[in-house]
């Protein structure tokens, strides 16, 4: 991304990420283990964004940088302008779902507001507004152990929505669930985010539901994790009303990502698959762009 | 229970494992194995004399002339007091004791060995220290319950403080908790299974504190009247005392898990 270009006032990003690197230390070694090299990007505002990488890339480190969960050693993320801070302005949704079982799936949701000093009333009527979105209303009383897997992530991604976020991170939330279900969840995600807007910011492992639901794509290198390239998808939404993955476009940036990534993974010698791809695959010719 | 049958309905799908205990069955297997132990007992005391072990009969019987005078139910009350009051006491001072201990690290760090130690002693070592102290009265028994409950029940609560679950902690800090509130929220319920065990660990241990109390302080309560019989070789009312003791024991333990299932009333849904 050119430095000259300085952002207007007017196209001021919702996420604006400079320079940040983090090294994790190692317990009792001496050196530590670069998560996130010198990584700069800026998410515009109403963008649903993805971010894709192998292994070892940092993008889970990232969107926990991205919530102030964590800090970057150095650089500097701002989050409308100001540093990140955790809180129900940014839902959180986690690949394990993290519901307490001792709370009903409608406490679970409410935990957000309760925590901020809502009363309870509220908490209660806010929380089934949103189980009803995600299609759990019939559901507020019975605990998480009575859910099935794609049912407790609905009701993780009702708490995170509660708050009516102005952001929405997700650490590979539908990485739990089984194809068809994960399917099913990707639809509810775009259709909620097309009535809702704000940012998304999506880690994935899985290069079909990034070009499926993202208006962005950042792909990281890893170790150390690094930006290797943003792309653009031009799909027009909402893409749950056609075919997305009958397009050409579609085929082409998931083949593309897809090479790249494997690429990466044949070049990294602390991977498993570190020097298995021979060149049988068709992945070299499109790997060296 | 009954609340959460309901909404069970409401939900539609309510996986269990294994069909449900049918109440009616469990209480006719009861009268079937308390017939088989009164029979065993009978044939014990048969083989071996009455002398020495009472048949169910002249136990019955010499319970039912104990209760007449009133004695069994003054010594009955005077054990029910020491053992709640102790044992109160002690859930009272341990489940806070045990929170702090885990809450802050470095204080759990720094007094682990001293539970660890007062945990493995053996309570009877302080009955010298406790009658210098406190007396023979009910001061030193209450306190001798006490300290027999307490350690397990700190125990415990530390252990489920310091093993709560750091991925909803880490949610619970996405979502913007304080510390307190985490603490209360997060920490504390995950505890509450462990808090639980060392209750229940703790009353049994309790229990037998009374009973060694009451016979090596001044004699009064059911382990006064255990000494008694004991003895004079009185064996059918020491064999009432026994009886007593170990419903008490049964009494105790259902009284904690009533509490348990209170307090955890998610359980249920998984049994």
């Amino acid at each position: 991304m050119p430095d000259d270009l300085a952002p207007g006032e007017a196209m001021s990003p919702a996420i604006s990420v400079r320079n940040i690197s983090k090294t994790f230390r190692r317990a009792k070694a001496k050196t530590g283990v670069k998560a996130i090299d010198d990584v700069s990007f800026d998410i515009k505002p109403n963008t649903f964004v993805s971010l894709v990488g192998p292994s070892g890339c940092g993008k889970t480190t990232m969107l926990r940088m991205l919530n102030g969960l964590i800090h970057p050693d150095s650089g500097e993320i701002l989050v409308d302008g100001a540093a990140p801070t955790p809180g129900p302005h940014m839902g959180f949704v986690f690949q394990s779902f993290r519901l307490m079982p001792w709370r009903t799936i409608r406490a679970n949701v409410a935990f957000t507001l309760e925590v901020h000093g809502v009363s309870a009333r509220e908490c209660a009527e806010r929380a089934d507004h949103y189980l009803a979105m995600v299609g759990l209303r019939r559901f507020a009383e019975s605990y998480p152990a009575e859910l099935s897997g794609g049912m407790k992530q609905r009701a993780a991604l009702a708490r995170a929505l509660v708050g009516r976020p102005r952001f929405l991170l997700m650490d590979e939330p539908f990485a739990n669930l089984d194809a068809q279900t994960r399917e099913f969840m990707q639809i509810e995600l775009a259709k909620i985010w097309q009535h809702h807007k704000g940012v998304v910011v999506l880690v994935t492992h899985s290069v079909d539901e990034a070009v499926l639901l993202s208006d962005q794509i950042i792909l990281l290198n890893p170790r150390p994790g690094r930006v290797a390239e943003i792309l653009d998808v031009d799909l027009p939404h909402p893409r749950y009303a056609y075919d997305a993955r009958a397009r050409p476009e579609f085929a082409e940036m998931r083949g593309h990502l897809w090479n790249r990534i494997k690429d990466m993974v044949a070049n990294d010698p602390e991977s498993e698959f570190f020097m298995r791809d021979d060149g049988a695959s068709a992945g070299k010719t499109a790997g060296g762009e | 229970m009954a609340r959460a049958r309901h909404s069970g309905g409401a939900a539609g799908r309510r996986p269990r494992i294994g069909p449900r205990l049918a109440e009616a069955n469990v209480a006719l297997w009861h009268a079937a194995v308390f017939f088989l132990f009164i029979l065993v007992w009978w044939g014990l005391s048969a083989a071996v004399g009455r002398g020495f072990m009472p048949s169910p009969r002249d136990t019955a019987e010499a319970a039912i002339r104990m209760s007449s005078d009133g004695s069994l139910a003054e010594a009955t009350l005077q054990s029910v007091y020491s053992l709640m009051a102790g044992y109160i006491l002690a859930a009272m001072v341990a489940i806070p004791a045990g929170l702090v201990m885990g809450g802050v690290r470095i204080l759990g760090a720094v007094l682990e060995p001293y539970v660890d130690a007062l945990s493995s002693m053996p309570r009877v070592a302080f009955l010298p220290l406790i009658i210098v102290f406190l007396g023979l009265g009910y001061e030193a028994k209450i306190f001798m319950v006490f300290i027999g409950a307490v350690m397990p029940i700190v125990v415990n609560t530390y252990a489920g403080v310091l093993q709560s679950d750091a991925e909803l902690i880490e949610m619970a800090r996405s979502a913007g908790a304080r510390d307190v509130d985490i603490f209360r929220k997060i920490v504390l319920p995950g505890a509450l299974p462990y808090i639980m065990t060392g209750l229940r660990v703790g009353a049994s241990l309790a229990l037998i504190n009374t009973v060694v109390a009451e016979l090596y302080t001044a004699v009064s309560g059911l382990g006064g009247l255990l000494s008694i019989y004991g003895n004079s070789f009185r064996m059918a009312p020491y064999f009432v005392i026994v009886v007593i003791l170990a419903l008490l024991g049964v009494l105790l333990m259902y009284g904690v898990r009533l509490l348990e299932r209170r307090v955890m009333r998610w359980r249920l849904h998984l049994s």
